[in-house]
Order: C-alpha cells, then sequence, then structure tokens
C-alpha cells in the first residue's frame, strides 16, 4: 500500500483522497464509485426524496457516501415540477474519475440532456402511452355499452 | 482493459456532452447584477443617450439624493441593544462622523436600473418519442458553487417531450430554493398586489415597500419596474418627494421622472424648501438626458450656469413658470438683503 494505512477490516482509512489509485490499487476488491440514489428523510413514511451520490459501490446505500452531487424529489410540487439538482461539476469530475451510474442517475441525466437519451425512457414512455389508450378505448367501450345497456 | 473500454464510451459520450454544452451556451448573457459605481461601462447602451450608469449622471443623483445623516441612521426595526456610550476628544468625534458618512454613502448606493428583462424562449431539444412519459415537468438545475446566477443553467424536460430552457419567473423561484438569499420568498408577498399597494401608499410607507422590491425580485424582473412606477407615479402625484430624500431609491425617482420629462414639481417642491443647488444640479441634468430639447439648446448656447439656467428651464420647457420665476426672484431678493445687510 502505497498511500496511508488500513484498519482491520479492509476499509481505507483516508476515503477520499486518493480515488485516482483506487482503481488500480483494489483496496476494495473490484469495487468501484457509483453515482446513484440515496434515500435521504427515511424517518418519514411515504415521503421519498433521494440524494444523488457518489459512493463506494459495496457501502450501503444510505450509508456514508464521499460526495453528495445533487438531489431528486420524486413528488411533484404545486407548480407540477419533480425538482432535481445536479451539480454537472463535480459529476464531470466523478465520470472523469471513472465513476459508473446506475440506471435511474443515467435515466435522469438523459432527460436534462446531459447525457444522451436512455432506450429505457423511450420504451417506458411507449409502454404508458400503449397503457393510456387501452384505457382510453377500455374507457369508451365501456360508455358503449353502458348506453346500449341503458337503451335496452 | 475495462478502463480502456470506460475511457472509449466516455469520450463517445463527452463529445455528445460537449455538442448539448455548447448548444446551452447560447444563453443571452445579461451583464452580471452589480450596484451602481460611477465608472461602470453598460454594454446595451446608445452613444447618444446618457444612461443611469453614466459617472457624470450618476454624480448629479448623489447631490440631489443629499446625505442628511439624522435620516440614514434613524433607528430601523432591530434586536433591542443597550447603548454604547464612548468618550472621545475633538479629533476623534470627527473621524467618527467621516467613518458615519462613508458608511452613509454605502448605504446610499442606487439600486440599478434595466430596461425589462426580455422572455426565454429556447428550446434545447425535442423529443416527440417521449411524450406521455410522465404527467409532471421535470426540472434540473445545476448547482455549480462557481457559477453566477445569471448563467446557470435551468431546464425543464415537459411531459410532451420538449426539452427547453426555463423561464425567468422559474428560474429566480429555482435559484431562491436551492440558493437562498436573506428576506427573499419563494412567492412574491401580497404587499406587491395593486390594491395593497395603494393602502401602504396611503400610510406613506413608499420606503419600506421599495426596500422589500429590491430584496424580492430582480432589478430587471417586469415585477420589480411594475411596483418601482406605480411607486414613483403616486410618489409624484401626491408631490411627497421629502420621504424619498436621502435615501437610496431617491436617484431612480428622479431619473423616473427626467424620462417622463415631469419634473416640474420636483423643480418646484426644491425651491419651496429653498435647495436651490439641487434644483439647478436637478435641470442640467435634463439637459443631458435631453439634449434635443429647446432649452438644452438654449443653456448650451449661452452657456449657462446656476440660477440661469432654471430661468432658462423655466421660460422653454415647464408648464409653471411662473412659480418658479417668482421664486428665483424671492432668493435674489434674499441673497441681496443678506448682502446688503
Amino acid at each position: 500500500m502505497i498511500r496511508g494505512g488500513t484498519t482491520h477490516l479492509g476499509i481505507p482509512k483516508s476515503m477520499g483522497s486518493s480515488r485516482e489509485t483506487s482503481l488500480l490499487l483494489k483496496k476494495y476488491h473490484g469495487g468501484y464509485v457509483v453515482l446513484r440514489f440515496a434515500l435521504a428523510g427515511h424517518k418519514q413514511a411515504n415521503r421519498p426524496f433521494y440524494r444523488i451520490v457518489a459512493a463506494y459501490n459495496k457501502r450501503a446505500r444510505d450509508g456514508k457516501y464521499l460526495e453528495q452531487l445533487g438531489s431528486y424529489d420524486p413528488l411533484p410540487n404545486i407548480c407540477n415540477e419533480k425538482l432535481v439538482s445536479l451539480n454537472f461539476d463535480r459529476i464531470k469530475y466523478w465520470i472523469g474519475c471513472g465513476a459508473h451510474t446506475t440506471k435511474p442517475v443515467a435515466k435522469l441525466l438523459g432527460l436534462a440532456g446531459f447525457f444522451p437519451l436512455h432506450p429505457m425512457t423511450i420504451t417506458d414512455a411507449e409502454r404508458q402511452r400503449a397503457q393510456t389508450e387501452l384505457t382510453a378505448t377500455g374507457t369508451e367501450d365501456g360508455l358503449l355499452e353502458g348506453r346500449k345497456e341503458a337503451e335496452v | 482493459m475495462a478502463a480502456l473500454g470506460t475511457a472509449r464510451c466516455l469520450f463517445r459520450r463527452y463529445s455528445w456532452v460537449k455538442n448539448v454544452q455548447k448548444s446551452k451556451q447560447m444563453l443571452v448573457k445579461c451583464t452580471a447584477r452589480t450596484l451602481c459605481s460611477g465608472t461602470q461601462d453598460n454594454a446595451l447602451s446608445d452613444n447618444t443617450k446618457p444612461q443611469f450608469t453614466d459617472a457624470a449622471v450618476q454624480d448629479l443623483l448623489t447631490r440631489i439624493t443629499g446625505l442628511d445623516l439624522e435620516k440614514v441612521f434613524r433607528p430601523i426595526k432591530q434586536e433591542l441593544k443597550p447603548p454604547t456610550y464612548k468618550l472621545m476628544t475633538d479629533e476623534q468625534l470627527e473621524e467618527a462622523v467621516e467613518l458615519a458618512k462613508e458608511q452613509a454613502k454605502k448605504m446610499l448606493q442606487m439600486p440599478p436600473v434595466l430596461p425589462e428583462r426580455k422572455p426565454i424562449h429556447d428550446v434545447l431539444s425535442e423529443d416527440q418519442i417521449l411524450e406521455g412519459m410522465d404527467t409532471a415537468k421535470y426540472v434540473f438545475t445545476d448547482i455549480s458553487f462557481s457559477i453566477p446566477h445569471r448563467e446557470r443553467f435551468v431546464v425543464v424536460r415537459e411531459p410532451n417531450g420538449v426539452l427547453r430552457k426555463a423561464s425567468w419567473e422559474e428560474r429566480d423561484r429555482l435559484i431562491q430554493v436551492y440558493f437562498p438569499k436573506e428576506g427573499r420568498k419563494l412567492t412574491a408577498p401580497l404587499i406587491f398586489k395593486e390594491e395593497n399597494l395603494k393602502m401602504v401608499f396611503s400610510q406613506d410607507r413608499h420606503e419600506d415597500v421599495l426596500d422589500l422590491c429590491l430584496v424580492q425580485f430582480e432589478p430587471d424582473s417586469s415585477d420589480f419596474i411594475r411596483v418601482h412606477s406605480a411607486t414613483y407615479e403616486d410618489l409624484d402625484k401626491h408631490g411627497k418627494y421629502d420621504l424619498l430624500r436621502s435615501t437610496r431609491h431617491f436617484g431612480g425617482l428622479t431619473w423616473f421622472l427626467l424620462n417622463a420629462r415631469r419634473v416640474d414639481a420636483l423643480i418646484v417642491h426644491m425651491l419651496k424648501r429653498e435647495q436651490l443647488q439641487d434644483a439647478v444640479n436637478l435641470v442640467s441634468l435634463f439637459h443631458m438626458v435631453h439634449p434635443h430639447s429647446e432649452s438644452a439648446q438654449e443653456a448650451s448656447s449661452q452657456q449657462a450656469a446656476g440660477a440661469e439656467l432654471l430661468k432658462i428651464y423655466a421660460q422653454k420647457e415647464s408648464q409653471r413658470s411662473g412659480y418658479i420665476e417668482l421664486a428665483l426672484q424671492a432668493h435674489e431678493q434674499m441673497a441681496a438683503k443678506s448682502a446688503s445687510a
């Protein structure tokens, strides 16, 4: 080990300092940095709020992270907006350091225009449209049947 | 190796990202919001018309505003602290008064007068494939710390798949969410509605309204300009210029009246208080702003100064010339009396 020592559990003492060499030194066997969601405010039921976070892969979802890069509020506010904040400066840095992104983060970045659109976003949109058409035609058929029954 | 693979993937993505970033950088770069200093260069000014930020204009406006220490440092609503007493020699007292004057000058810095900002209509991409994916819009804000707020990216993805830049109101609201400014609320206080403004004006609290407006709105937003013009109109109607004298808003008031060419009432008011020098400054400012008016040309041809400027202005431009000439005569008589006595 070139940089500072490790504790007896093999977890590096100085978490934030040696990111550039971590891939080579494999302190966390096969561990890598991810940009992912971490649930915040878990003391409130039925009110999710996510932080977009750079953390080691093996860490717990809500555990210690390297840096917070933004937030995502999945429930729309009064103006029917879902607020997402992204620190593009630091996201660029972490991606430059070799961080991976999870699917939801990649989808959000695609929606923002920072990444190209994720294929699953398009697939989900098509599925959603098919669903709404089904329910629309379903209700139309139901209305027609209701009228027929009323006539009869 | 995996690193090479990721590097290649990143390079591909980076070139895409670069294109997106370039299209985002087509933002209209507004001038950064600063409080007026005399030597500021306004990129949007015409060469012919003097702007609010010109050194000469600012100088004249500060002179007209006046420096009444009593009013600037009058008790504001603050936490109650017991007063401190200091024993000073005369020199120390003078130094303290000088310091107080410097601080008063800082407090009297005029808020900027900018033209109304143009609405943003930029569309970054239209993805019809995404139509119907969600019922709510996604608003993405860039929280990098070292970018000025004017250049921040605030981008909205609508449910019909259109990726557009956020409008000015949305921008202000979101920047307040992520970078809260003291005193600013997310939704504008109800005091800025028309009916409530009228009530507040009847209570003579124009200054409080203007201070609140300054904190709440950006200087080039439509709300800011609307509230300011409503306040100035009301002041002009009732002639209550003294409420704003020696505050930071007096320059704005004077500039508004100058551009509307309704300075008569203000000049009459000044002459009533026997502030001749202020009236002269005001008239010279008027000539600077409207150099093609008759009185300006007359004055420049005669190279007039002082009370004569006022006479020329009274004859040529004003509707209340009678009063101004009377006041001038009275002033001259007083000067003659004091000279002889």
